[in-house]
């Protein structure tokens, strides 16, 4: 597709002299002298955009990338106001990108490496594309499209980034596959065989699908070298238009006419509509560092705390999403009012919450469209107190199985080998005797309380046998973090690799279920008796590398011998699995266990 | 810290075990008195230490269980046990203390002398103390105003308990230990008599209370007011004693052997230190090619290295769920 060009204009880059220029596909720059382009941006990577104030010194552009978030900063070098002509043309068109692009990524059509289309809209109120590839109503579940994507993914490098990532994301893993894999111990396809399922979380936590932010428009005041600013970038602009239509009118009504853009955006986020439009009630605390405004105030209207929402409720509310329904549970049953619910109870509260339900209403519209939705239309036909209702389709489980019904037949047994299994014949007593007995005591009870005593050797026993008992947990608790971080690494270091070890060798020993059921040929009974054998061999210096971190111990002023007692059952481990191997080699060619009998 | 406590004490008033735990030919024989005694030294103690302190105890006897006295109670004239006034006595422990005593013995009246036992009602009684700590955790709304919950009562339970576990109790008081647990109530054991008791170590341990194995049973008093008096926020400053080990390990159940390797039923968790074709507590079947499988581990392993005990087939974390790993827990106290 041939490219159009939209602007150019004469801009430096990294302090050298060169050309701008937008496309319809690229943002490209020139260095003076030369004929290709040395920085070249598909439009679609486009994130956001800030530009220097007008009338600054420089006239700046700084454009931030979704792949380089550090962002490419350009500075118009022609004379002012050609400069600020150029870089206005350039912000215009790249905010239309940027607004598109977050639509696309919003909707989950993440850009390809496909050309995008010619740049034709050029108003924000433009609506996003709808396509239509909302989830069908009752239609295929995210399991089934993740399976999809599975097997469409047959290619090496899809993996590559997918294991990168999950790397990325565990830094343990990541320090084992630096140890084990890069130093060629064991293949990148050992290393992840077993887990698959890191992959697939991976691959379907990547596949969810994003939708708009539904995070209320709220600039915040930053604290830039001692001085509170609100950062304005064109994307803020048109999220505040969005989100309050009146300050799109107040703008439209106002500048040029009367304000120029800066002066705007300066008084409006000193007036009392920003106040009012802002997402938390502390507005009334900072009253009195509003100003009034004669252009301002005119588009206040009153705060929306009635006892009925200024926007009327569309339609009738949902039985099921209806707080007030409840009320009439309570009365006359008998029931306490419910008192944490209150809707009104705190009037301040009240045009922010009506906001939030706004701002919900219209995010909801935003990613269900306007018409009747498969959902909205399917509760507004049953008007029925139908349970299906509240059926989230996402909570069903299609494959659920019937399970297994425990029938215990042979309780008694079952609960005794939890029960001290002192099988003792129990003494035998005469029960009225017991019975007798006991409450015979009852009556002395004054007496015996009167003249109370303790036996002063049965006391000072059980308080020192009580005094060691504490004594003995004290000295384990203060003892705890005792191992300096640089042994204790090198003690996990070591517990982790024989670890992975471990598995590779019983796993090539013991196929998984999943693999036993491939047809043993004689190849592949080689490759497992080969990688056991490989893997027996590392194990083998286990016991090397322990004695070596029990030597160190010393010198890191630890006991060895808590060493060598943490790192035992590692050893006991890796020695049952030689044990085992020693025994597969003496047997000589042992008929592999997989074999059905 | 230094807060207003309740404490709940469950008292196992089992007729033969502590007619047993009298008898003279015991090492340290200790009669129903006597602990009596002690007892009410150690509930006076905990009225005294601190003046909001709230108390409640419970009993629980052969095939019943019942509240026999509660600070609540004691405050509502309606309610109350008539006490005689002594000039020799504190009011408030005579109040205790005589309540305590004259409603066992109503109890024991009524019981009279039955020619079998029944089971003591252990869980009924922890069940009941639970309720009531409940009670006392989310008081009626016009009873109180919010500021009160800011002062709850830090619960805790103490089981004096004299006889052994009951198998068909198991599930009972394990709900009743998840149930403390949701609650944030300690609950405390002092095992005064008779063998340990797995299930009421479990559920010390699960609440993060304290269990006592009563050795030198003549200094109960010792015991109780060194372990048991200091609030749970108490204990955070002094460390009480408690077991020093939980035994975690399983047991077979074909031949209750102690196994570091056990095949475990997936439906019912029954345990075996072979694989069997069918569990013999729940009866379910399990497929012939995990079995053979299983088997064959187990085969390879026991002709190789001559061991008796039966070993893992994979014995690292790729672990198949059939497998139980144990005796492992009991080091991570
Ligand atoms: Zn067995
Ligand atoms: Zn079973």
């Amino acid at each position: 597709m041939p490219s159009t060009v939209l602007c150019t204009g004469k801009a430096t880059y990294k302090k050298q002299n060169g050309t701008l220029q937008l496309t319809n596909s690229h943002i490209t720059w020139t260095p003076d002298g030369k004929v290709a382009p040395s920085l070249k941006i598909p439009n679609m990577d486009h994130s956001s955009l800030l530009c220097s104030k007008v009338g600054a010194a420089q006239v700046k552009l700084k454009l931030v990338l979704y792949s380089f978030s550090e962002g490419h900063t350009f500075t118009f070098t022609n004379p002012a106001p050609v400069a600020t002509a150029e870089r206005e043309q350039f912000k215009n068109e790249i905010t239309n990108y940027i607004s598109r692009n977050r639509t696309a990524r919003a909707s989950g059509q993440l850009p390809t490496d496909a050309p995008a289309t010619p740049a034709t809209t050029n108003n924000f109120a433009a609506p996003p594309p709808r396509t239509p590839t909302i989830r069908p109503p009752g239609g295929t579940p995210r399991a089934s499209s993740i399976a999809s994507d599975k097997s469409g993914s047959g290619n090496d490098v899809a993996d590559y980034q997918l294991r990168k990532r999950v790397l990325l994301n565990s830094p343990e893993l990541a320090t084992l596959h630096r140890e084990l894999v890069m130093t060629g111990q064991i293949t990148e396809s050992e290393f992840w065989d077993g887990r698959e399922h890191l992959l697939s979380a991976q691959a379907a936590m990547e596949n969810q699908k994003k939708g708009k932010s539904g995070q209320l428009v709220d600039p915040r005041p930053q604290t830039v070298d001692g001085e509170i600013k609100i950062v304005i970038t064109p994307q803020l602009v048109h999220d505040i238009f969005e989100e309050y239509p009146v300050v799109g009118k107040a703008y439209s009504e106002n500048v040029p006419s009367k304000l120029t853009s800066e002066e705007f955006w300066k008084r409006y986020f000193e007036s009392k509509l920003f106040h009012a439009n802002r997402a938390s009630i502390r507005s009334s605390a900072t009253q009195h560092v509003v100003k009034a405004d004669p252009i301002f105030d005119q588009y206040l209207v009153k705060d929306d705390d009635g006892l009925e929402p200024r926007k009327p409720v569309a339609g009738d509310v949902e039985m099921f999403v209806d707080l007030g329904a409840t009320a009439e549970d309570h009365g006359e049953t008998g029931n306490q009012g419910d008192t944490t619910m209150q809707a009104g109870r705190q009037k301040a509260a009240l045009p922010l919450i009506r906001r939030f339900n706004e701002h919900s209403e219209r995010l909801l519209k935003s990613a269900l469209g306007d018409g009747p939705s498969a959902k909205r239309r399917r509760l507004n036909d049953s008007n029925s107190m139908d349970v299906s209702q509240i059926e989230l389709d996402d909570l069903k489980d299609s494959q659920a199985s019937e399970g297994i019904a425990l029938d215990m037949k042979n309780s008694q047994r079952y609960f005794e080998s939890r029960a001290t299994s002192e099988g003792d014949t129990p003494v035998q007593v005469s029960v009225p005797q017991a019975f007798n007995e006991l409450e015979s005591c009852l009556g002395g009870w004054e007496r015996s309380l009167t003249h109370f005593t303790i036996d002063k050797k049965a006391m000072e026993a059980g308080l020192a046998s009580m005094t060691s008992n504490v004594k003995s947990r004290l000295e384990v608790k203060t003892k705890r973090k005792e191992i300096p971080e640089n042994l204790m690494r090198q003690m996990s270091t070591c517990q982790t690799a024989a670890n992975e070890f471990l598995r590779h060798y019983w796993h090539s020993i013991y196929p998984p279920p999943s693999q036993a059921s491939l047809p043993l040929t004689e190849t592949l009974k080689n490759q497992r008796a080969a990688k056991a054998a490989k893997m027996a061999g590392y194990l083998a210096s286990t016991r090397e590398k322990v004695e070596a971190i029990v030597k160190a111990a010393p010198y890191e002023k630890v006991d060895p011998r808590r060493v060598e007692l943490a790192m035992r059952p590692v050893l006991d481990a890796v020695n049952k699995a030689l044990a085992f191997q020693r025994n597969r080699i003496a047997r000589g060619g042992t008929p592999n266990p997989q074999t059905p009998r | 810290m230094d807060r207003s406590s309740h404490l709940s004490v469950i008292l196992d008033l089992c007729p033969t075990q502590w007619l047993l735990s009298a008898q003279p030919s015991n090492p340290h024989p200790l009669s129903f008195d006597t602990f009596l005694s002690h007892l009410l030294v150690f509930l006076n103690s905990h009225i005294a230490y601190k003046h909001e302190n709230s108390l409640a105890i419970f009993g629980a006897l052969p095939g019943k269980s019942l509240l026999f006295y509660s600070s609540e109670e004691a405050g509502d004239p309606s309610t109350a046990e008539v006490v005689q006034p002594d000039p020799n006595s504190y009011r408030f422990f005579k109040t205790v203390d005589q309540s305590l005593v004259r409603r066992i013995s109503r109890e024991f009246d009524i019981l009279g002398q039955p020619d079998t036992e029944e089971p003591c009602a252990l869980v009924g009684a922890l069940t009941k103390a639970i309720c009531y700590i409940n009670r006392l955790l989310h008081p009626a709304q016009s009873l109180s105003s919010p500021e009160d919950s800011a002062n709850l009562p830090d619960p805790r339970i103490l089981i004096l308990s004299v006889s052994p576990d009951a198998s068909n109790s198991y599930i009972p008081i394990m709900n009743s230990i998840f149930s403390a647990q949701k609650l944030k109530i300690t609950i405390d054991v002092c095992k005064t008599f008779g063998p340990d008791s797995v299930f009421l170590q479990q559920a010390a341990y699960l609440t993060g209370g304290s269990y006592i194995y009563l050795e030198h049973r003549e200094a109960l008093l010792q015991y109780l007011v060194m372990s048991f008096l200091p609030t749970p926020s108490i204990r955070k400053i002094i460390t009480v004693p408690t077991e020093d080990k939980t035994d975690f390990r399983a047991a077979c159940f074909c031949h209750k052997h102690v196994v570091d390797v056990g095949y475990v039923c997936s439906v019912c968790l029954s345990i075996f230190c072979q694989p069997v074709p069918v569990c013999s507590t729940c009866r379910t079947k399990f497929p012939m090619k995990t079995l053979q499988r299983l088997n064959m581990t187990r085969a390879s392993s026991l002709t190789g290295t001559g061991a008796s005990q039966p070993s893992a087939s994979r014995p690292t974390n790729g672990t198949p769920a059939k497998q139980v790993y144990t005796g492992l827990a009991a080091n991570l106290r």
